[in-house]
């Protein structure tokens, strides 16, 4: 047995750093609900009573929120989709197929996902402009692919890698064709990887400010961390709406990694082997 | 005998330098339990995975009956394999699992739950068809693996080492079930392995494979007793055959074998064979050597290493000559290590191989024919 404080040093340690980290969170929570009226006006207390939902009136009322909010979730959805089908068949191909320049193209993808974003994003102006594809939902999913999809892609690989071949041909001999056998056999086995995939393509494509301010001029295909910029204006800062929207942008990602966390641990694991 | 399995000349190269398999020609008949055995690499799981149709071979002719099939993927031959690594699919049920070629072959649900039912009883699987594979014992899961490959009931049963991963115990009980499911399905089973156990007890004929070659294709006691070539017979039977290098003598009673300074009479039949030949190896079976008391006839050695089996002892025999041989001993002679003893064989256990070629010239050197 440990004696006490060898025991509880640890834990002392964490419970600092976990007020370190999360007192700003509880300061926005906190502000989101604090009435504008009071926002600013000394004594700033820790914890109050006078809440009211004055600010998420405002904001989903009395600005284009809503838009913004539709605009991130369609954007997020196609980047969800597309990021895990096409990275489910590369990562595939790329564990069972034995092609020409496999190895450079395995690493090309990861090499890729090292550019800044900002590196990217005024070819990508440039080029979509004169594909008309600027302020469409389609190409600020592909913008948001370009991040996500080589390290996704690589993902997978390091999943397909870990499902045995046996199992494929367990299938093939009990007659399944190759797509059948991999949707039913490879798929299952690889379901954490599918999932990490999806979460770190949503994750990307949600948080993503350079593509979409660039990208997407026009006001009305603005997407959240975008439109939640426009709040902070050249005399005024709401900041009662900033922190309304924080919190309400901040919720689906939550929610997400509370119910995700068994399978997002197990990903980290792996990828630390 | 009609055939359901024949290669023609079957070769699998890997790249440019690595052949896998060299050359197989075999014909395996309609209900044979017919087995590829040899030393890890020696091309036994590549040439099985060529009948399965998951390898191509680089040449070669495969033919199910009579239809040429080396072009067909293993979907479109009537096959089922069981794996080495036993490869159930985790995420179903031992039921799912069984049930997953009749759902490919798109039988109707009442004819499927039917025929798991049918495997998983004669596989005593009956109460664990709920259950994931990862909640069953090694040996129970291998039934399963087993029961999928069987629920299907293809012409030609695969299996590929499917006992390996078994302890030894476990591994003595699947052989005997293996072979009881050969009996009561009537079906071609073609068996990998590497325990020559597994090979001699369990098939009508084996294939002794080395380096890719099939050396000897021949039914179990054939191969014990007639061993083509000294590869075959050192790689047969426990503990391996002795092996010692011999020459042939003119004597006034005719040709006789030299081992050691010592004579063994060759019976004319065998005169032949040997005809020219001065140096060859001599092969003996530990099981055919008879130790008693040092005489002045015979071999002498000393006793280098005693190791208790039970009711036999393998006893290593340090000669006088120089060289070693092992021989199987009833436990009763209590034979202590440094003890001096005389070594007795028959002619008839005289193995004799050319040196080069290493091919069997001579089963025994008596007159009796093997």
């Amino acid at each position: 047995m440990k004696d006490g404080a060898a025991r509880w040093a640890p834990m002392a340690a964490l419970l600092v750093i976990l007020v370190v980290v999360a007192f700003p969170f509880y300061w926005m929570v906190l502000s989101a609900f604090t009435p504008r009226a009071v926002l600013f006006r000394p004594p700033y207390q820790l914890v109050r009573l006078d809440l009211s939902l004055e600010n998420f009136r405002d904001l989903l009322f009395a600005t284009e929120f809503l838009v913004y909010a539709k605009n991130s979730v369609l954007a997020a959805v196609g980047a969800i989709v597309l990021n895990v089908v096409a990275a489910t068949l590369a990562g595939y191909g790329l564990t069972r197929f034995a092609f020409r320049g496999k190895r450079t193209f395995a690493f090309g993808t990861l090499f890729s996902y090292m550019f800044p974003p900002m590196l990217m994003a005024i070819p990508l102006y440039i080029l979509f402009s004169a594909l008309k594809m600027r302020n469409t939902y389609l190409g600020l999913i592909l913008a948001h692919m370009a991040i996500s999809l080589p390290l996704n892609i690589w993902i997978m690989w390091q999943y397909f890698q870990i499902v045995p071949l046996s199992l494929e041909e367990a299938a093939w001999v009990s007659g399944a064709s190759r797509l059948r056998a991999l949707r039913e056999v490879c798929l299952p086995s690889a379901r954490a990887g599918i999932l990490s995939v999806a979460i770190f393509a949503f994750a990307l494509s949600w948080n993503d400010f350079t593509f979409a301010f660039i990208l997407q001029t026009d006001r009305h295909m603005f997407t959240l961390p975008v439109g939640l910029a426009t709040f902070v204006e050249q005399t005024a800062i709401h900041w009662g709406m900033v922190m309304a929207s924080a919190v309400l942008v901040s919720v689906p990602t939550f929610a997400l990694v509370f119910f995700l966390q068994k399978y997002l641990l197990s990903g980290l694991g792996m990828s630390a082997k | 005998m009609a055939v359901a399995v024949r290669l023609e000349h079957v070769s699998k190269h890997f790249g440019r330098r690595v052949t896998a398999v060299d050359d197989v020609s075999v014909e395996i008949g309609d209900r044979e339990f017919f087995t590829f055995v040899g030393p890890s690499g020696c091309g036994k799981t590549t040439t099985l995975r060529m009948i399965a149709g998951l390898e191509a071979p680089t040449s070669g002719r495969v033919y199910f009956g009579e239809r040429d099939v080396t072009a067909l993927p293993p979907q479109k031959r009537d096959i089922a394999m069981v794996f080495q690594d036993i490869a159930l699919f985790p995420y179903m049920t031992v039921a799912q699992n069984i049930a997953y070629p009749l759902r490919i072959a798109g039988l109707p649900r009442p004819t499927i739950a039917e025929k798991v039912e049918r495997v998983a009883g004669i596989l005593g699987l009956t109460d664990k068809l709920d259950v994931k594979p990862a909640q069953l014992s090694g040996g129970q899961q291998q039934r399963v693996a087993i029961g999928r490959a069987i629920a299907k009931e293809p012409k030609v049963l695969l299996m590929d080492e499917p006992l390996s991963a078994l302890d030894a115990r476990l591994r003595a009980e699947m052989r005997t079930e293996i072979l009881r499911l050969h009996r009561e399905l009537r079906t071609t089973i073609v068996y990998v392995t590497h325990d020559q156990v597994e090979a001699m007890t369990m098939s009508t004929r084996v294939a002794v494979m080395d380096r890719g070659r099939a050396l000897q294709i021949d039914p179990p006691r054939a191969i014990f007793h007639a061993p083509s070539s000294l590869t075959v017979a050192t790689f047969i039977g426990t503990p391996a055959m002795n092996v010692l290098p011999g020459t042939i003598v003119k004597t006034p009673e005719g040709l006789a074998v030299e081992l050691l300074g010592h004579r063994t009479l060759v019976h004319p039949r065998h005169h032949g064979a040997l005809q020219g030949l001065a140096r060859v190896d001599v092969g003996i079976r530990p099981q055919a050597l008879r130790l008693g008391p040092a005489r002045g006839e015979g071999l002498r050695g000393v006793v280098f290493l005693r190791e208790p089996l039970g009711l036999e002892d393998e006893v290593l025999v340090e000669l006088e000559g120089g060289g070693r041989l092992k021989a199987v001993t009833p436990s009763a002679l209590e034979l202590p290590e440094g003890a001096h003893v005389g070594l007795e064989f028959a002619a008839r256990d005289l193995y004799v191989f050319h040196p080069d070629s290493r091919q069997a010239l001579c089963h025994g050197v008596d007159g009796a024919g093997r």
